[in-house]
């Protein structure tokens, strides 16, 4: 079935979209297009107008100052192969060549992942450990959104009306020990998330955790991060105790409901297991 | 008649392969015509409901629209049901399943169809819906048709059948919940309906042209003769193309006939899901027994079909799944009882196995469970109760012919599974199990279908010693191209090129019944290898005249025609010259039926199929005891074929039965809530990928020759039949449990370890 839009309006240039989206913001953006697709095929957004990103987004990789700059439109694939990120983060770039086969991930934007909003969106987990900013651009400018703040619910976020992702700013100064993604689905391949999570640990030179960050998707109405998780784990060596105290903890941290994809308490049970064995990973690491 | 020679059991390039692998076939929906329009289906979403009336006329001002048609404009009968007249093409004045059809429409464009045929909303009065199949034959249950739910039973009664009566050392009674399934064809429903005077042309993505050109000359009240239909290139079937096709082609002729416009009608992969036949979930009861020695004393089993809402087919895949409920064992006492009840559930039509992959699942997983009961192993208990040259009865008492090749398929598939040598993909940590699987197949149509078994072929000699060829069995990515290409090549003696296999038309070949049962070699190559011996009584005189022979020594090889023993040859290429210089007649037909066969319903005894099948799958995989994944690690699968027509063809149909079947086996939920599939996308409706696949050593035995063309035998649902218990006997050995359902998702398996769960505290 094709699509049924009633408008597509395709800006120049990044201001001149930023400035069309401020003085139409029911304008639907669309940059890859491999969710809203999707979604139209369904019957969401009919007669919609589109605004069309894609050849406008920021899409380059590039190191500014203390932070690593990705632009909105960059794909999941330039991102999985970028050589500064997979030595900086590299769970975001395990996370990028996880979403979809790879024709999709050669459309799908990092900004388009983050802006759908999805509580099993996959590269939200390692930016929220990563304590990445959205660069939101409007009317006045750009402003700074913590990744943390940056989800409100299922397929709602805190973006302003009028407002796009110009890109996701990435703090570089002090990269982790350790940095992962997984995602579980039935599946290997081709998969939406039924459990996915990443975590990052500093770790000294006696294998105490100095700093962690652990973030979570599709087990409560945002990605989000795991407090409890990084609370026990901090000022420990990665032992078995540990281990297990982390495993117990992850429970306060997630809220799963019971979907078709799976039931709430499979989701209580593999984020558990999720947990334990990345932690596990790790402490061999 | 004709010897074993070249191509047969070789690989050579299939005739189709070509043209798909480069994009240069012409599906359904690679073909536009000028002023053509794009048809649409205004359907119910609702399972249950009385339809208190519904306006259309908004829907024909809508921009695009050139036709809006509801039931009272049918000209012919408001009926598509292929068996029992239950089911109108457009609902009038009740719904009874989420996709009953409310009325048809056709439009410039795509868009502009759907979107009209979504604006049609009638006004329902919800009633009573039933959605379990069981509670579906209670008294009290509310009714789809007539005053009960109960479409028809189905029994085999052998030997003492009085349960009271039946006893033995060890009993195990069981209780299967089997989910369904649906086909996943790549290409969705599709047809295109040109409309030419008096008369109609269909082309249409299908198992049955000659079904659907029952269908629409029924509905448009024209004669047989006035509706063309072509098989399209069909990408994939399965079953999901034997009977369900007649409803689009219904509702694209209509469209077609009232406008006067060709109207093509394609379906998305969502309403596809939604609204089409599904492989029919199943319950079913089993109480076995086996004495101490491990011998089989009795087997009773009561199974359940949801049918859904429409009888469509249901009634004769029930009689597959009565009479293949016991597998290839010896069994003295046997009690199968098999009910149809309507639901209001998606209806169940025609799925590879065709009722018996459910009920060998349960048989194969009771043979397991009973093993351990035992305490015996699950390989030596199967081959102490396999049906043997001594012990040679179905369990519908029929003799087989070859019983040992149930032993046979055992041997090989155990031998290939432990000979095997292909890295492990799991990790280390997962649990690993074995499981084995066997099915006996009853090749071709069961005897209630036995009237559709008959085949035709066209075969048209060219003066250049090229070759062509229509057969009224279609291609829909099984290889029936390929097989018939085969056999007419190796019939000929002629290089496989030479041949061109045509797809069937019902005006150049005679109805020749549906693509199914594993049917389409069998019954086309029949054909075609009749249509040759008589074509040689025109050729092979003049072969023997240049030859110089008597025409009974007149044989075919290497593109010759030469006197038989090894005496002198002519080029064949001369004699069709020779031929078309005399105009001697280069056109032939040729028919094939079966052979008339005793049953007795009401006690399942008799020959419900002319022969039979043998295969075992044996199963390797590992299982991730924490989050229950499961990895399909190597499937061994041994057939009896009979004899190979094309290698790589019948490896191919195979590999992807074991495909096919774990998707069923592990990962493949058709969520329904009151009728609607909540997951009716490949999002969520979850088939595997080609990295989930398996490596399948595959053994084709040719020990035992069949009655299709150089006695081969049907493959096609075998691969399929006998994989999914495998996986779950595989699975349960891994974890030392006893799982009875399908699919086994990984909550599924989890839940099965509850107390020995490393975190069953999470569980509740």
């Amino acid at each position: 079935m094709d699509l049924s839009v009633k408008d597509i309006y395709r800006p120049l240039t990044f201001d001149e979209a930023v400035a069309a989206f401020s003085d139409e913001p029911s304008m639907l953006p669309i940059a890859g297009g491999t969710d809203i697709s999707v979604q139209m095929r369904a019957g969401k957004f009919a007669g919609a107008h589109l605004l069309d990103l894609s050849g406008v987004l920021p899409r380059s990789i590039s190191a500014d100052g203390g932070f690593i700059e990705i632009g909105a439109g960059a794909t999941m694939d330039e991102i999985a192969d970028s050589g500064p990120l997979r030595s900086v983060c590299p769970a975001l770039c395990q996370a990028a060549r996880k979403v979809g086969a790879w024709p999709i991930q050669c459309r799908a934007t990092l900004g388009g992942n983050l802006a759908n909003a999805s509580p099993a969106a996959d590269t939200a987990p390692p930016l929220l450990v990563a304590d990445a900013l959205v660069v939101a651009a409007g009317q006045g400018g750009l402003r700074n959104i913590e990744a943390e703040d940056f989800f409100a619910g299922p397929g709602e976020n805190t973006l302003k009306p009028g407002e796009l992702i110009h890109s996701i700013r990435l703090p570089v100064t002090d990269p982790p020990s350790f940095s992962r993604f997984t995602k579980l689905g039935w599946q290997r391949e081709q998969i939406i998330s039924v459990v996915s999570l990443s975590i990052s640990l500093h770790l000294n030179d006696q294998g105490l955790v100095t700093k962690a960050a652990a973030a979570l998707g599709a087990v409560a109405a945002t990605p989000k991060r795991a407090p409890s998780v990084e609370a026990v784990l901090v000022g420990h060596s990665l032992d078995p105790a540990a281990i297990s105290r982390a495993v117990e903890a992850v429970q306060n941290d997630i809220t799963p409901i019971d979907d078709i994809r799976a039931p709430a308490w499979y989701r209580r049970v593999a984020a558990a297991t999720l947990v334990e064995r990345m932690l596990e990973e790790a402490s061999g690491a | 008649m004709t010897k074993i020679q070249p191509p047969l059991g070789g690989s050579h390039r299939r005739p189709d392969a070509m043209a798909k692998a480069t994009g240069q076939t012409r599906y359904v929906g690679d073909l536009a015509l000028p002023g053509m329009l794009h048809a649409a289906i205004a359907v119910s979403d609702r399972a249950s409901a009385r339809v208190l009336n519904f306006d259309v006329a908004s829907a024909r001002r809508m921009p695009g629209v050139e036709a809006v048609v509801t039931a009272d404009e049918i000209p012919g009968d408001n009926q598509v049901g292929v068996i029992f007249p239950d089911q109108p093409l457009l609902v009038t004045d009740r719904v009874r399943m989420v996709g009953d059809r409310l009325a048809l429409v056709a439009a410039r464009t795509p868009e502009e169809a759907w979107d009209a045929a979504r604006a049609i909303s009638p006004a329902y009065e919800d009633q009573p819906g039933v959605f379990d199949p069981e509670k579906a034959l209670d008294e009290t249950s509310p009714t789809l048709h007539g005053t009960d739910n109960l479409l028809h039973t189905f029994q085999v009664l052998r030997g003492q059948t009085d349960p009271d009566h039946l006893d033995a050392d060890v009993i195990v009674e069981a209780h299967y919940e089997i989910g369904g399934q649906d086909h996943a064809y790549l290409e969705p429903q599709a047809c295109l309906a040109v409309p030419e005077g008096d008369r109609i042309t269909i082309s249409a993505s299908c198992q049955c042209p000659f079904y659907i050109q029952q269908a629409v000359a029924r509905v448009l009240a024209i004669p047989l003769a006035s509706v063309r239909v072509e098989q399209a290139p069909t990408g994939g079937a399965f079953g999901g193309k034997e009977d369900y096709p007649s409803e689009p082609a219904a509702c694209a002729a209509m469209l077609a006939w009232r406008t006067r416009r060709p109207v093509r009608l394609l379906y998305s992969r969502e309403f596809d899901l939604q609204v089409t036949t599904k492989r029919h979930a199943m319950v079913v009861q089993h109480r076995w027994g086996a004495d101490k020695n491990g011998r089989l004393v009795f087997a009773e089993v009561e199974a359940v079909l949801d049918c859904g809402a429409y009888a469509g087919l249901s009634t004769v895949v029930a009689e597959r799944a009565n009479v293949s409920a016991i597998g290839p064992y010896a069994v003295p006492n046997i009690m199968v009882r098999t009910r149809i009840a309507y639901t209001n559930n998606l209806f169940g039509g025609a799925y590879r196995g065709f009722g018996a992959p459910q009920v060998s699942f349960a048989a194969e997983a009771t043979m397991d469970t009973l093993a351990h009961r035992l305490g015996m192993d699950p390989l030596e208990f199967r081959r102490i109760n396999l049906v043997t040259p001594s012990d040679p009865l179905t369990c519908t008492d029929q003799p087989l012919a070859a019983p040992q090749m149930a032993q046979a398929c055992l041997d090989r598939a155990v031998k290939d599974s432990e000979e095997h040598q292909i890295a492990p993909r799991a990790p280390d940590s997962w649990r690993r199990g074995r499981g084995i699987s066997l099915a006996l197949y009853g090749i071709n149509l069961h005897r209630g279908g036995q009237f559709l078994d008959r085949s035709s072929a066209v075969v048209i000699l060219q003066p250049d010693a090229s070759v062509i060829v229509r057969v009224g069995l279609t291609e829909m990515g099984q290889g029936n191209l390929a097989a018939v290409q085969t056999v007419t090549a190796a019939a000929l003696g002629i290089q496989p090129d030479k041949v061109q296999v045509w797809q069937p038309d019902t005006t150049t070949v005679a109805d020749s019944g549906p693509t199914v049962a594993s049917r389409g070699s069998h019954s086309s190559g029949r054909a075609v290898l009749d249509a040759i011996e008589r074509l040689r009584r025109r050729l092979d005189p003049i072969a023997a005249e240049l030859l110089g022979c008597r025409p009974e020594d007149v044989e075919l090889a290497d593109s010759c025609a030469r006197v038989s023993g090894g005496g002198p040859s002519v080029p064949l290429i001369d004699v069709t010259r020779e031929m078309a210089a005399r105009r001697i007649e280069t056109i032939s037909t040729g028919w094939y039926r079966s052979k008339p066969r005793v049953f007795d319903e009401a006690t399942g005894m008799g020959e419900p199929y002319a022969s039979y099948a043998m295969a075992c799958h044996v199963v390797d995989v590992a299982v991730d005891p924490d989050l229950g994944l499961v990895r399909v690690e190597h499937v061994a699968a041994a057939h009896d074929v009979g004899r190979v027509l094309h290698r790589t063809a019948a490896e191919g149909q195979v590999e992807g039965g074991v495909v096919q079947a774990m998707g069923w086996a592990l990962t493949e939920e058709l969520k329904l809530d009151q009728g609607r599939l909540l997951n009716p996308s490949f999002t969520d409706y979850l088939i595997p990928t080609s990295d989930d696949a398996p490596p399948v050593t595959v053994a084709l035995l040719e020990d035992a020759p069949g009655r299709g063309p150089f006695g081969s035998k049907g493959l096609g649902e075998p691969a399929f039949i006998p994989t999914a218990a495998a996986i779950r006997n595989a699975v349960c050995a891994a974890l030392d449990v006893e799982i009875n359902r399908l699919p086994l998702t990984p909550p599924v398996i989890v839940r099965a370890l509850a107390g020995n769960h490393r975190f069953k505290h999470l569980m509740e």
